[in-house]
């Protein structure tokens, strides 16, 4: 739930818990309105719990669309590194089929060759044992026939060792060959196996993309949702206003009845009223104002609120003091506000105290001026934060106004 | 004072005409021995035309350039027993060998010459010995650049076994013909002495002794044998001179025709002319005996 939803929640809850509090139904036409208020206030409390859930559901909408889209992204970066691969693997595939392509040749033409070799060697045996020569059985030069025949068993020798060498070029260009193959396969079967994974990458990319679509049509639909609450929420709260102003009338009326003469107190003066209690006001426990009262911008959401009170960011599980004098007139779970405590100061006067973990009053008890009223809760990062509202005569007041808090 | 009668040249005297006809059959028979008997001085029997049909070939190893092979050949051709020694480089080896075996060229294709250089070297032809080719093999083998010495030793022995064979056979035919010529002249002799039989008794029956006749006409027939020989071995050996000069081929048979003025030559024909002497001095001897009264 986003900080400024929580806001307008809380103001809503005061003026429905103050409401309830201060005007109790002394008449039947008292008892209309506090009927009216109570209808009224259920319906406020179901629209802060849908609310409360379109915030929770919207707000989990972006943490599904922000680590979608990262998920998209890391596989849109694997794709790209997958085709990068693939386009390495395929250069190496071509360049193997060129080696294999030019070493077939090579086998092939050596083969040719072996066949010319070893047939001219052939003839060239059949020459040289069959007396195929000229001159061939001349008695008369030994020397010749026998230099002739040294030579010719060179020659012979020649061939046969040239017919050994192309056998053994061959053999290597066959075993290059083989290993030529092997590394096609496996770089072949290498290269399915990495489109493989990049079909399986891809698909999932597809997959990611519509569940991101999906997610961000329903944070739209939960977007235009949660405007259309906002803005029951604000007609509900002008139908409260219209109540509280009802409710001051009479108020106002009863008290120039009671005290002709006195003058209406104006809600200007209502600082000077919290002043002027018992002991004075004091802060209810040391931290730094984190939400200021009044009108603000929420960026989140990108919409101007109206905030009734104030946060003050404090340590975990701080204590919460009394503001000022007085008697304790609420205390329980709030939906949206947690655990709230109103305390009653006479005239009017209230200081709502919300976000505790724990009561230390209950309700009913007086409490006074630095009475230590609750504590807030644990957190994980050292820091909590406390509701804190001022109403006087049924309005809200900036608290800082009031009270020295730290800004 | 009587005058006494010269008992030289007494058969000319009484019987010239069968005695011209004698004379030009013994110069005819000389020219031809002297014919033989150059022909065979010269070329020592068969002994040239083994020569020239042996050759030692000292086969060079492959790496061996032309002008290391031809150095080599001058050195082998300073040998003693070397008439020549000639270097062939491989190419001239590879075209020897193809004129020998025509059909291999073209199935060597593009293959290159796998044949190295050679060295033919010739002998002298009367120092074609076992010995000799033995010495000139054994010192082409000492050297590093020759890679096999072919010297016929397998079948050398047998050709030079043969050849002096057929050396001793021409010279057993040439002696032959000595002989025949020594017997033709005693019965020549002998037939003459049997007709001059009756112009001897009437010389003796004036006093003359018959040891003196006898040894007159053996004295004049030397003479005239020795004379006879002589011109028949000129006549002969011009002959020879022409007949190389105009078959030139036969001097690998024979040998040059320069070598018939060679002293040794001279000396053998000299030699053979004081032989034929010796010969004609003793068919006319051993005729005269034979002709004598009581013999047959």
């Amino acid at each position: 739930m986003t900080r400024g939803t929580r806001r307008i929640l809380s103001v809503l809850l005061a003026a429905t818990v103050s409401l309830c509090i201060l005007f109790p139904p002394a008449a039947p036409a008292a008892r209309d309105v506090a009927a009216e208020l109570r209808k009224e206030r259920g319906r406020l409390l179901q629209m802060k719990e849908r609310e409360e859930k379109t915030v929770q559901e919207l707000t989990e909408a972006l943490r599904m669309e922000k680590r979608s889209k990262g998920r998209v992204g890391e596989l849109q970066e694997q794709l790209k590194r997958q085709r990068s691969l693939l386009s390495r693997i395929d250069r190496k595939v071509s360049a193997l089929n060129e080696r294999l392509e030019g070493t077939e040749k090579a086998v092939r033409k050596l083969e040719a060759a072996h066949g010319q070799a070893r047939t001219a060697l052939q003839r060239a045996e059949v020459a040289a044992f069959a007396g195929q020569r000229t001159g061939a059985g001349d008695p008369l030069h030994p020397s010749a026939r026998e230099r002739e025949r040294h030579f010719m068993r060179a020659y012979l020798a020649a061939d046969a060792e040239g017919v050994d060498r192309i056998t053994r070029a061959q053999e290597r260009k066959a075993e290059e060959l083989s290993g030529l193959e092997r590394q096609v396969a496996v770089t072949e079967k290498k290269m399915a196996r990495e489109k493989k994974v990049g079909d399986t990458l891809l698909s999932r990319q597809e997959e990611e993309r519509r569940r991101l679509a999906d997610i961000e049509r329903e944070k739209k639909r939960k977007e235009k949702e949660l405007k259309s609450l906002r803005a029951k929420i604000v007609r509900m709260e002008s139908v409260v206003s219209r109540v509280e102003r009802q409710v001051k009338e009479r108020e106002r009326r009863a008290k120039k009845w009671m005290a002709p003469g006195s003058a209406a107190r104006e809600p200007a003066e209502a600082p000077r009223r919290f002043a002027s209690l018992s002991g004075g006001l004091s802060a209810p426990l040391a931290g730094k104002v984190v939400t200021r009262f009044g009108r603000q911008h929420d960026t989140t959401f990108d919409v101007t609120i109206e905030n009734r009170g104030v946060e003050i960011e404090a340590p975990s599980g701080a204590s919460v003091k009394s503001v000022g004098q007085g008697e304790v007139a609420f205390a329980g779970a709030v939906s949206g506000f947690g655990n709230v405590l109103i305390v009653q100061h006479g005239g009017g006067l209230f200081s709502v105290y919300g976000r505790l973990e724990t009561f230390l009053v209950k309700q009913g008890e007086a409490v006074k001026k630095g009475t230590v009223v609750g504590r807030l809760p644990g957190s994980p990062s050292g820091k909590s934060v406390l509701y804190l509202e001022l109403r006087a005569g049924g309005t809200a007041i900036d608290p800082t106004s009031a009270i020295p808090l730290d800004s | 004072m009587s005058e006494r009668p010269s008992l030289w040249w007494i058969d000319w005297r009484l019987s010239r005409g069968p005695l011209v006809r004698e004379t030009i059959g013994r110069f005819l028979f000389f020219c031809l021995l002297g014919f033989a008997l150059l022909s065979l001085l010269l070329s020592g029997g068969v002994s040239r035309i083994l020569a020239d049909r042996f050759a030692i070939t000292a086969v060079l190893r492959a790496e061996v350039p032309s002008a290391e092979g031809e150095g080599l050949a001058r050195k082998a051709a300073a040998l003693p027993p070397v008439r020549s020694a000639t270097y062939r480089d491989p190419e001239a080896a590879w075209k020897e060998f193809l004129r020998a075996y025509p059909g291999l060229d073209p199935l060597r294709g593009a293959g290159e010459n796998p044949l190295p250089g050679y060295i033919e070297i010739r002998i002298r032809p009367d120092r074609l010995t076992g010995e000799d080719v033995d010495f000139v093999a054994s010192a082409l083998r000492s050297v590093p650049l020759v890679e096999h010495v072919l010297a016929g030793e397998e079948w050398l022995p047998r050709l030079l076994r043969a050849g002096r064979l057929a050396s001793w056979a021409c010279w057993g035919i040439f002696g032959g013909f000595l002989a025949a010529f020594f017997l033709v002249g005693r019965l020549q002799e002998r037939a003459r002495a049997v007709a001059l039989a009756g112009d001897f008794a009437f010389l003796a029956e004036r006093g003359v002794p018959a040891g003196r006749l006898a040894f007159l006409r053996v004295a004049g027939a030397a003479i005239s044998g020795f004379l006879l020989a002589a011109a028949g071995t000129a006549a002969g050996g011009g002959a020879l001179f022409l007949f190389l000069r105009k078959f030139p081929f036969l001097e690998g048979g024979i040998g040059p025709p320069s070598d018939l003025l060679l002293p040794r030559t001279v000396a053998a024909a000299a030699l053979f002319s004081c032989g034929a002497a010796l010969l004609s001095a003793a068919a006319s001897l051993l005729g005269w005996r034979a002709a004598r009264p009581g013999r047959k």
